[in-house]
C-alpha cells in the first residue's frame, strides 16, 4: 500500500514535471506540425555541405547567433538567440530546424525567400557538423521524379480565382498529385509576391486561389505566374506562365512633364519666357548703346 | 545563380557586367545598346548565367558562355555608362518603404553604403538617427537615406544639370558635371547631401576606375554625393546595398508601378500599397511639397528599446 | 559764361590726382603683396580642397558666400545715388556719381569671383553656360550681374566720353600711349550740340534701365536663399530685405570712398560739407527702412515661435550668435541712426568712423543672414564630427576672404589715378547753368 502511495506520487511527480516542462517548452519553443518534423533532407551532410553551409551561415546568421561553441550570440536580444551547437538545438529534429528556418518568428526572420532550399539544408548540414552524436536520416524523395509533374494554371475570372492543377505523367499513366503543398506567386521586379495562401492539392489535384484582379501587369495586363509545388513523392516542383490577368498598367515617366525641376528642355514655359525675354530687352539695350557711341563717334568726325 | 556562388566574383562580376553593356554595339555614341551579342558559334559551358538589361530594359538570363566583349576606350565606356545612368530603368518608379518599428540601430545599412559608394566615415549617404520629435512622444531610430523626391528642391536649384531626376524617380548626381557650388545641400530639406571637401577616401586606388554615374564611383574632390537607391544594383534586378545588409527586416524596396516592394531581409515580397495602408505608412515632412519617394511605418510596437544612451543625442536637436 | 580762369582751376583741380605719387606707388605696392598672400591661400585651397576651409556637409555656406552677397549689396549704391537721386532732380548727388559708379563696378564685378573662390570645381565655370538649366537663381544670378557690370561700366563711362577728351587734350605730360588711349575713348569728341544731346539721353536710358537690373541682382541674390525651405532663409520679404540693407552698406561705402578721395585728392571744393550731411541724411533715411525690414524678418516668426523657428530665433537672440547678432543691430544700424540725426555728427570724421562701423556691420550681417541657418536643419546632426556642427572659419578662408576687398580696392585705386573722380564737363556745365 504504501509502496503504491510512493509509486504513485512518484508517477505524479514525474507527470506533474513533465507537463511543466511541455507547458514551458510550449511557451518558448517551436510549434512545429507533425508532418514537418519528420521532413528530411535529400542533400547528404557531409564536410562539403557542411563547408557550403558554413559560409551561408556566416553571412545570413552569425550577426546575431554568433560563431557555434564560442557562446558569443548577441546577449542583448530578448530572447537571446541560441548557440546552435548546444544541445538544445541539436536534439530537435532536422525537419525541425527546417521548419524554423523557413518560418522564423518574432526577431528570428524568415528564410524561406532568402535562401534556395538546398542552402537552407547545407545551413543545418553546417549546425550538424558541430554533433558527434547525430546519425543523419536522409529524405527518400526522389529528385529524378520531380521532372514528371506537369502545372497547368488557368483564370476562372467568373469567380476571380487562379486554378493550379499538378499531375505526374508516371508509365502507367497520368496520374494526380493529391495533397501536394501549392504556393502560387506573382513575379515582380525585385522578387516574388505570393498570391492567397499557400493550399494543398484535392484529390484532382486541383489547388484554387483567390485572385481579384488588382495586381498590376506590364502594358497589356500581363503578369508573370510562379507555381511552386511539394510534394512528399515528386520533391520541390516549379513552374511559370504569363496570364493575363493584371491590370494593364503604362504608367508615364516621372520626368515627362515640364516642371522648375526638370531638365532645360522641360523648363515651364512661363520661365523661358520671362528669361528669354530678360536677356533680348539687353540684347536691344546694348545695341542701342553701342549704335549710339557710334553715332557720337561719327558726329565728331564730320 | 545564388548569391554564395558569385560572391567571391563580386567585383569581377560587376566590371564584366559594365563591359558587357558595350556588347554588340556598333557605334556607342549613339546608345543604341541592345542586347549583348550572342555569340552563337561559340561553345556553350552550361551552369554560367549572367543577367543583362536590353535597351527596351528587359532584364534577360542569358548564357555567360553566350556572350562576347568588345573591346573600348575609357571615353566610349564613360559617355555609354553616363547615358545609361541619365535614361534609367524605363516602366519603373522605384520606393523604398522604411519600417521603424523594425530598426534597433545596427548600422549594417550605413555600413554597406559606404563601403560601396568608398565614403569616408562622416559621410553619410544614409544615415541613422536618432529621433525624438516632442518632449513626451518615444525616441526611435531613423534610417534617412536621400528621399528622391518627384518634385526635388535639390534638382531645382542646380545650375548645370548636375543632379538631375531619372524617369524612374531616382534622383542622381553626375560628378563629371558637378561645378561645387552646393547650392543642393542649402535646398536639400533632409540633409540627404554630402560634400568631398578634401580626397575621397580611396582616391589613389580608384584613380584608374571609369566613372559610374549610377555608383557615384571613383568619387572626386569638390563635387556632391548623395544616396543613388543604388542605382547601379537596381539595374541588375539586385536590391540597394543599405537595403540587402539590413538584418533586422526594416527595408522594403520595390516598384511602385508593380505595387510591390521586396524586404531586404527576408526577401519576401508584399503589396506596397496594403503595406503602407495597413500600418499607417506616411512621408516625412509632406508640408514641404517634395513628395519623397521614401515611405515610412511609425515606430509602432517597437521590438527593440530605445537605448537610454542614445537619448541626450536625439534631444539635443529638440532644443537646438 | 565763366571766366577762363575758373574752368582752368576746376580742370586743373581735377586732373591733378591722374599722376603717379610716391604714396600711390606705396600703396599699390602694399595692396599687391597683399593680394599675393591672398592669393597664395587660394593656391592652398585649389589644390587641398575646400578641407581647408571650416565648411561641412551642414554649415556648407560660409564666409564666401557672406561675402558674395556683401559685395553685391554694395554695387547697388551706384544705382541709388546715380541712378535714382540723378533722375529725381537731386542735383546736389551728381559729384558723387562717378564715386559710387566706381564703387558699383569694382564691388559688383569683383562679388563674380567671389562666387568663383566658393566652387569645388571652378574650372569646371563655363559648365554654367554649356549646361546652365535657368530654372536655377544661379542662373539668373549670373545673368543679372553680368548685366549689372556691365551696364555699370558704361554708366560709368558715357558721361566720362567728354572728360577723357579733356584728359587727352591737358595731360600733355603722359607718355603718348596713354594719351592715344584717352583719345581713342573720347570718340571724336568735340563737344557739339549734337553729341551732347546723344550722351544726355544715353545716360538717362542708362539710369532707368539700371534700375530695374540692380534691383534684380539683389533680389535674386536674396532668391538664392528663399528659393530654399530652410528656417531663416524661407521668407517672403527677403527681396526688399536684401536691397533695403544694400543701401545701407553702399551708402556708407561711399561715405568712406568721400572723406579719403576729399582728403588726398584735396577736393573738398568739390565734395563739399554739405556733400557729407545729405550723405548723412541719406544714411538715416536708408538704415530705417532697413531697421524696418529687420523688425518683420525677426519680430514675426519670434511672434509666433514655430518649433524650427524658434531654435534659430533663440540661437540668435540669446544662443550661440547673440553677440553678433545684437552687436550689428546696435553699433551697425541703430546707434548710427541716432548719431546721425544730430547735425554735429554728419561731419567728414564722425562720419567716417559711423560709417565704418555701419559697413563692418552690414558685413557681419551677411553672415549672420547665411551661417547660422545651416547649423538648425530640420533632421539632427548626427554621426559627424564636432566641425560639422558648428562652423569657424579658418586662416586660409579668411585670406581668401579678404582677397576681393584687396581686388576692390586696386580697382578702385587704379580706376581713380586714370580717370576724374568727380566730372568735370558736368561740374563745368552746372556752374555755367548757375551763372545764367
Amino acid at each position: 500500500m504504501l509502496r503504491k502511495n510512493i509509486k504513485l506520487k512518484v508517477v505524479f511527480t514525474v507527470l506533474l514535471t513533465a507537463l511543466f516542462y511541455l507547458q514551458s517548452a510550449a511557451q518558448q519553443g517551436w510549434d512545429v506540425p507533425a508532418d514537418k518534423k519528420v521532413k528530411n533532407s535529400y542533400i547528404k551532410f557531409d564536410a562539403a555541405s557542411a563547408k557550403e553551409g558554413e559560409a551561408i551561415y556566416t553571412k545570413n546568421c552569425l550577426s546575431c547567433h554568433g560563431n557555434p561553441t564560442k557562446d558569443n550570440s548577441m546577449k542583448s536580444l530578448k530572447p537571446v538567440p541560441p548557440d546552435l551547437s548546444g544541445a538544445k538545438t541539436q536534439q530537435l529534429t532536422d525537419g525541425e530546424l527546417f521548419y524554423i528556418l523557413n518560418t522564423g518568428r518574432g526577431l528570428m526572420p524568415s528564410f524561406s525567400n532568402v535562401l534556395s532550399e538546398s542552402d537552407r539544408w547545407k545551413t543545418i548540414a553546417y549546425m550538424r557538423s558541430f554533433n558527434s552524436s547525430y546519425v543523419q536520416v536522409l529524405s527518400k524523395t526522389d529528385p529524378t521524379k520531380s521532372k514528371l509533374v506537369k502545372i497547368n494554371m488557368d483564370y476562372d475570372s467568373l469567380k476571380s480565382v487562379v486554378r493550379v492543377h499538378v499531375t505526374a505523367a508516371e508509365k502507367n499513366g497520368v496520374v494526380v498529385l493529391k495533397n501536394a503543398e501549392v504556393t502560387l506567386f506573382a513575379a515582380r521586379y525585385f522578387g516574388r509576391l505570393q498570391v492567397d495562401k499557400t493550399m494543398r492539392t484535392d484529390n484532382n489535384g486541383m489547388a484554387t486561389f483567390g485572385f481579384n484582379k488588382t495586381l498590376p501587369g506590364d502594358k497589356q495586363g500581363y503578369v508573370n505566374m510562379i507555381v511552386k509545388v511539394n510534394d512528399d513523392n515528386y520533391g520541390e516542383i516549379e513552374s511559370q506562365s504569363k496570364l493575363k490577368i493584371g491590370v494593364p498598367t503604362d504608367k508615364p515617366s516621372l520626368t515627362e512633364k515640364r516642371a522648375i525641376w526638370n531638365v532645360l528642355a522641360k523648363a515651364p514655359i512661363w520661365l523661358i519666357v520671362l528669361y528669354t525675354t530678360g536677356v533680348l530687352v539687353f540684347g536691344a539695350f546694348l545695341l542701342f548703346i553701342l549704335y549710339s557711341l557710334f553715332r557720337i563717334k561719327k558726329s565728331g568726325k564730320n | 545563380m545564388s548569391e554564395q556562388d558569385e560572391k567571391p566574383k563580386k567585383n569581377s562580376r560587376r566590371k564584366f557586367l559594365q563591359e558587357l553593356g558595350i556588347v554588340g554595339i556598333g557605334s556607342v555614341l549613339g546608345g543604341s545598346a541592345i542586347l549583348a551579342g550572342i555569340n552563337y558559334d561559340k561553345k556553350k559551358t552550361a551552369g554560367q548565367r549572367v543577367r543583362v538589361l536590353t535597351a527596351e530594359n528587359e532584364l534577360l538570363e542569358i548564357e555567360k558562355s553566350d556572350t562576347t566583349k568588345v573591346a573600348k576606350t575609357t571615353y566610349e565606356n564613360l559617355t555609354y555608362l553616363q547615358k545609361q545612368g541619365r535614361d534609367g530603368l524605363a516602366g519603373k518608379r522605384f520606393v523604398m518603404v522604411i519600417d521603424l518599428s523594425k530598426c534597433r540601430n545596427a548600422r549594417k545599412c550605413m555600413a554597406a553604403c559606404q563601403n560601396a559608394h568608398h565614403l569616408r566615415p562622416e559621410q553619410h549617404h544614409i544615415n541613422v538617427l536618432k529621433m525624438e520629435e516632442t518632449e513626451n512622444t518615444p525616441a526611435f531610430y531613423m534610417p534617412k537615406p536621400c528621399q528622391h523626391c518627384d518634385n526635388p528642391p535639390c534638382v531645382a536649384v542646380c545650375p548645370v544639370d548636375a543632379t538631375f531626376k531619372r524617369p524612374d524617380g531616382i534622383v542622381l548626381i553626375d560628378n563629371e558635371r558637378c561645378i561645387g557650388c552646393r547650392f543642393c545641400i542649402a535646398a536639400c530639406p533632409y540633409s540627404a547631401r554630402v560634400f568631398n571637401w578634401s580626397e575621397p577616401l580611396n582616391a589613389q586606388a580608384d584613380k584608374d576606375l571609369t566613372y559610374n554615374v549610377e555608383l557615384n564611383v571613383p568619387q572626386r574632390k569638390g563635387t556632391i554625393s548623395k544616396c543613388l537607391f543604388s542605382a547601379d544594383r537596381l539595374r541588375e534586378g539586385k536590391l540597394p546595398y543599405c537595403v540587402g545588409a539590413c538584418p533586422n527586416g526594416v527595408y522594403y524596396f520595390g516598384d511602385e508601378n508593380e505595387d510591390a516592394v521586396t524586404n531586404g531581409t527576408t526577401k519576401e515580397t508584399v503589396r506596397f500599397k496594403k503595406l503602407l495602408e495597413d500600418n499607417g505608412g506616411y512621408t516625412l515632412m509632406p508640408e514641404l511639397g517634395t513628395h519623397p519617394r521614401v515611405y515610412y511605418l511609425p515606430a509602432k510596437g517597437k521590438e527593440y528599446p530605445f537605448q537610454d544612451k542614445d537619448k541626450p543625442e536625439a534631444l539635443e536637436h529638440l532644443h537646438g | 559764361m565763366l571766366g577762363q580762369s575758373t574752368t582752368d582751376k576746376i580742370t586743373s583741380d581735377l586732373l591733378r590726382p591722374i599722376r603717379l605719387t610716391k604714396g600711390f606707388m606705396a600703396w599699390m605696392g602694399f595692396l599687391g603683396v597683399s593680394l599675393v598672400v591672398c592669393l597664395g591661400a587660394y593656391v592652398i585651397q585649389l589644390k587641398d580642397g575646400l578641407v581647408v576651409t571650416g565648411l561641412g556637409d551642414y554649415v556648407s555656406w560660409g564666409m564666401y558666400i557672406s561675402n558674395f552677397v556683401f559685395f553685391v549689396a554694395t554695387s547697388l549704391i551706384g544705382m541709388l545715388i546715380s541712378a535714382v537721386l540723378g533722375l529725381s532732380g537731386a542735383k546736389w548727388a551728381s559729384p558723387l556719381a562717378r564715386i559710387a559708379e566706381i564703387i558699383a563696378l569694382a564691388f559688383a564685378a569683383v562679388a563674380g569671383l567671389v562666387i568663383v573662390s566658393d566652387m569645388g570645381h571652378p574650372e569646371r565655370l563655363l559648365n554654367v553656360f554649356i549646361h546652365g538649366r535657368i530654372q536655377s537663381p544661379i542662373l539668373w544670378d549670373v545673368t543679372v550681374v553680368t548685366i549689372y557690370v556691365l551696364i555699370s561700366a558704361l554708366f560709368l563711362y558715357i558721361p566720362l566720353i567728354p572728360d577723357l577728351k579733356i584728359c587727352h587734350d591737358k595731360l600733355d605730360k603722359l607718355p603718348p600711349f596713354a594719351r592715344n588711349i584717352y583719345k581713342v575713348l573720347s570718340l571724336n569728341w568735340t563737344g557739339s550740340h549734337e553729341q551732347e544731346k546723344i550722351v544726355k539721353q544715353l545716360t538717362r536710358a542708362i539710369a532707368i534701365f539700371i534700375i530695374p537690373v540692380a534691383l534684380a541682382i539683389h533680389t535674386v541674390t536674396s532668391w538664392l536663399f528663399a528659393s530654399t525651405s530652410r528656417v531663416g532663409w524661407d521668407s517672403t520679404i527677403f527681396g526688399p530685405y536684401f536691397v533695403t540693407g544694400a543701401f545701407v552698406s553702399g551708402s556708407a561705402a561711399v561715405i568712406i570712398a568721400m572723406y579719403f578721395y576729399r582728403k588726398n585728392y584735396k577736393l573738398e571744393d568739390y565734395i563739399t560739407l554739405s556733400h557729407f550731411d545729405k550723405m548723412g541724411k541719406l544714411l538715416v533715411l536708408v538704415s530705417l527702412v532697413y531697421l524696418y525690414f529687420n523688425l518683420n524678418e525677426y519680430m514675426v516668426p519670434a511672434y509666433k515661435m514655430k518649433k524650427f523657428d524658434a531654435i534659430h530665433i533663440q540661437s540668435l537672440f540669446a544662443g550661440t550668435h547673440a553677440l553678433m547678432f545684437w552687436s550689428i543691430q546696435i553699433f551697425g544700424l541703430v546707434l548710427p541712426i541716432i548719431l546721425l540725426v544730430f547735425n554735429k555728427m554728419r561731419k567728414p570724421l564722425p562720419m567716417l568712423i559711423i560709417a565704418s562701423f555701419v559697413l563692418v556691420g552690414a558685413w557681419f550681417k551677411r553672415y549672420i543672414i547665411v551661417v547660422p541657418t545651416q547649423e538648425h536643419p530640420f533632421l539632427p546632426i548626427q554621426n559627424v564630427p564636432l566641425n560639422f556642427k558648428v562652423y569657424s572659419p579658418t586662416l586660409i578662408e579668411t585670406l581668401v576672404t579678404i582677397a576681393p576687398f584687396i581686388l576692390v580696392l586696386l580697382i578702385i585705386t587704379i580706376l581713380s589715378k586714370v580717370i576724374p573722380i568727380v566730372s568735370i564737363h558736368e561740374t563745368i556745365e552746372e556752374l555755367e547753368q548757375k551763372n545764367k
